[in-house]
């Protein structure tokens, strides 16, 4: 088997062969260290129980290479892809941030413009590059610190609040690209934010996204993240959001894969404060031969927190998806409340999802639910719906609107919910 | 309205129904009685297309069109409608919601516009007057935590919103306390006019006190074997069904 590990090694350097060029970051000790765990951590194969499902072996075959910075937004895409959605803008081609097409908050006590700017000025103190070291564990997070582009620096001081959410956009245009965005968000005792993270791509785009977002939110602050994943053309994307909560912060996420051709998604949420909330909310609907991967991890390490997941799938034809919730109970972490859904419907019979809750609870006085099911359309359902006249296609459609609405609600922004709803109805023919 | 002419399905490899014969005619009430087991709930699924039945010899005409030959929405959409034994829970999808779609559907299908939300919530109001089903009801997931009659009478307020021209009560007085019955008799029987037939399917005589028959039969091994006024319905009610097994010729 050492030989399999071998070409995958092999295909590894000389895929990350052509990210060399990519305009540095700036952050140069996070990626001088993410060149030096290049060529040390393993590359996730199949045999790696964390990328078993999702083994990064088919993106490999094709090279990519990091596209030069793009003149300006391109015309055909709007930057704000939400419509009636007021926020600020920080917008990406292929990695890069595009000056002209971002619109910027400017208010007392924040701090929003593009990393590579508070890179510039001086905002990151050396050693205060990464908060996770997740690139000292993963080959995908060592690509990234090693090829980190552009992304979102959002920084907020104590008490202070936006008044409208940020909406990150980054777009994929282009053959074989490669684009490492890395976004750090750091909210102060109670301050509160809400972004939206939304990336697409055209439709002969192809490559590979690899996103980091690490975010700390102080004590009592509120943070809120509408993700949402609508990407044309065949891009594999990998996606990481570290989170650390404080005392009596809560975080929010919903991470919603509308089309994506191949996705992982890790999600990890530390809570290291007491009386901190947490919701992690998904959904996935992948279609045609897509794959969509979650991978989350909650850890409590404190007491008297609370953590909400709730992730739902349907999945069409051939696509396969994955789902791993890992939850950790910590020894202090006594009364903690932690509660973990997963549901399923597999539409067609070529379709599979591997689902795996691991809950792991090191305390003794806690609370903690979980659930995973696989199903298929409830067939009474559909002919009660169908013998009041309603048809096949929308009967259909009620009910998967139906399963995922209790996702859709929840989300920091109804314009996002809205279009997310419209786009899958487009995509899914349920108009 | 209505003609069934020797009508045979199954279940996967048993038979249900053997030949049976009905005719309805428009404005009338037929109620379809019998044993366990005789085949009264399989016939109200084929007739309102429920996919487990296989309809091997017969044909049912319904005002001039082969129902068989029609999907379940499609012969909704055409006005006929079966009120549920057991009506379905279905968590998250609203019952106004869902009321809409089915209406607009109807409506689709007779080429008209979709119904204006303003005309759309008059119409939900007086239809569910009807049957006392109130707004939380209205607002709330088809079904879901309703209790017997709620459910039953949640059918009657469908079909009231649906008009149809043929209405199939299938077995819509089980789980219906004396109140329950009332009312989701006194839904129907404001339903009733010179257009618009029903089958209504009943084990025991005492819905039909409710609601009056034009016509009883009696459903015995997958063929009715007998008919008669309403008296009928007394008759069985006192004597049990024992005294007719054999088909009429």
């Amino acid at each position: 088997m050492a030989a399999t590990n071998d070409i995958a090694t092999r295909q590894a350097q000389n895929f990350v062969a052509g990210l060399a060029g990519a305009t540095p970051l700036g952050l140069s000790s996070l990626s001088d260290e993410g060149r030096a765990a290049l060529a040390e951590l393993p590359v996730p194969t199949r045999r790696s129980e964390r990328w078993k499902y999702s083994p990064v072996t088919a993106m490999l075959a094709s090279p990519v290479s990091s596209a030069p910075a793009p003149k300006s937004w391109p015309e055909s895409v709007p930057a704000n892809p939400v419509p009636g959605l007021d926020a600020y803008r920080v917008v990406l081609v292929n990695g890069h941030v595009v000056p002209e097409a971002c619109d910027l908050p400017v208010a007392d006590g924040v701090m929003c413009m593009p990393l590579s700017q508070a890179v510039k000025e001086g905002r990151i103190a050396p050693g205060d590059e990464d908060w996770t070291g997740y690139h000292k564990r993963e080959w995908v997070g060592a690509v990234n610190a090693a090829h980190a582009q552009d992304g979102l620096f959002l920084s907020l001081e104590s008490g202070t609040s936006l008044d409208r959410p940020v909406l990150v956009h980054h777009h994929v245009t282009g053959a074989d690209v490669a684009s490492c965005p890395r976004h750090r968000v750091c909210l102060g005792d109670n301050a509160r934010a809400e972004v939206v993270l939304w990336s697409s791509a055209s439709n002969q785009a192809s490559g590979m996204v690899n996103a980091v977002l690490e975010a700390r939110v102080g004590a009592g602050a509120r943070l809120g993240l509408d993700k949402v994943q609508h990407e044309h053309g065949s891009i594999f994307h990998l996606a990481h959001e570290h989170v650390t909560q404080g005392k009596d912060s809560t975080f929010r996420i919903h991470t919603l894969t509308v089309q994506g051709h191949w996705v992982r998604n890790e999600l990890s949420v530390l809570q290291h404060g007491s009386g901190a909330h947490t919701v992690m909310h998904g959904a996935y609907l992948p279609k045609g031969s897509e794959h969509v991967d979650n991978h989350t991890t909650m850890d409590h390490t404190v007491p008297y927190c609370t953590s909400s997941e709730l992730y739902k799938g349907i999945l069409y034809d051939r696509s396969t998806g994955v789902f791993n919730g890992k939850v950790f109970v910590r020894q202090d972490a006594q009364q903690t409340n932690a509660y973990q859904q997963n549901a399923n419907i597999v539409a067609d019979a070529g379709a599979s999802i591997n689902a795996k809750p691991e809950l792991e609870i090191y305390a003794d006085d806690v609370k903690c639910s979980h659930g995973c099911t696989v199903g298929q359309f409830d067939d009474e359902a559909l002919f009660y719906l169908k013998s009041r006249g309603i048809g096949d296609r929308a009967a259909r459609a009620l009910m998967v609107q139906a399963f995922i609405g209790d996702v859709l609600e929840g989300m920091g922004s109804s314009e996002v919910a809205d279009e997310v709803a419209s786009l899958l109805a487009e995509r899914h023919g349920w108009m | 309205m209505l003609t069934i002419n020797n009508l045979h399905a199954r279940v996967e490899d048993t038979p249900i129904l053997k030949g049976l014969n009905l005719q309805i005619g428009p404005g009338e009430v037929h109620a379809i009685m019998g044993p366990n087991g005789s085949g009264k709930s399989t016939l109200a699924s084929v007739l309102a297309g429920r996919e487990d039945y296989e309809v091997t010899a017969g044909s049912v005409d319904f005002d001039g069109i082969d129902l068989l030959d029609l999907g379940a929405s499609e012969r909704a959409r055409e006005g006929l409608f079966l009120a549920f034994q057991y009506p379905v829970e279905i968590p998250g999808v609203s019952n106004l919601n869902f009321m809409k779609a089915a209406v607009n559907a109807k409506r689709e299908h007779q080429g008209l516009e979709p119904i204006a939300a303003k005309d759309f919530l008059a119409m939900v109001k007086e239809k569910a007057a009807l049957v006392e089903l109130d707004g939380r009801l209205r607002d709330r997931s088809v079904n879901e935590g309703f209790s017997g009659g709620e459910k039953k009478r949640n059918e009657i307020f469908q079909m009231a919103m649906l008009e149809p021209k043929l209405a199939i009560l299938d077995e819509t007085d089980s789980g219906l306390d004396i109140d329950a019955l009332r009312i989701v008799s006194e839904g129907v029987n404001a339903m009733r006019d010179a257009g618009r037939s029903f089958l209504v399917i009943t084990h025991y005589q005492r819905l039909l006190d409710h609601i009056v028959p034009d016509f009883v039969h009696v459903l015995s091994e997958g063929q009715i074997v007998k008919s008669g006024p309403k008296e009928l319905a007394l008759e069985l009610e006192a004597k049990g069904y024992d005294w007719i097994k054999e088909p009429v010729a």
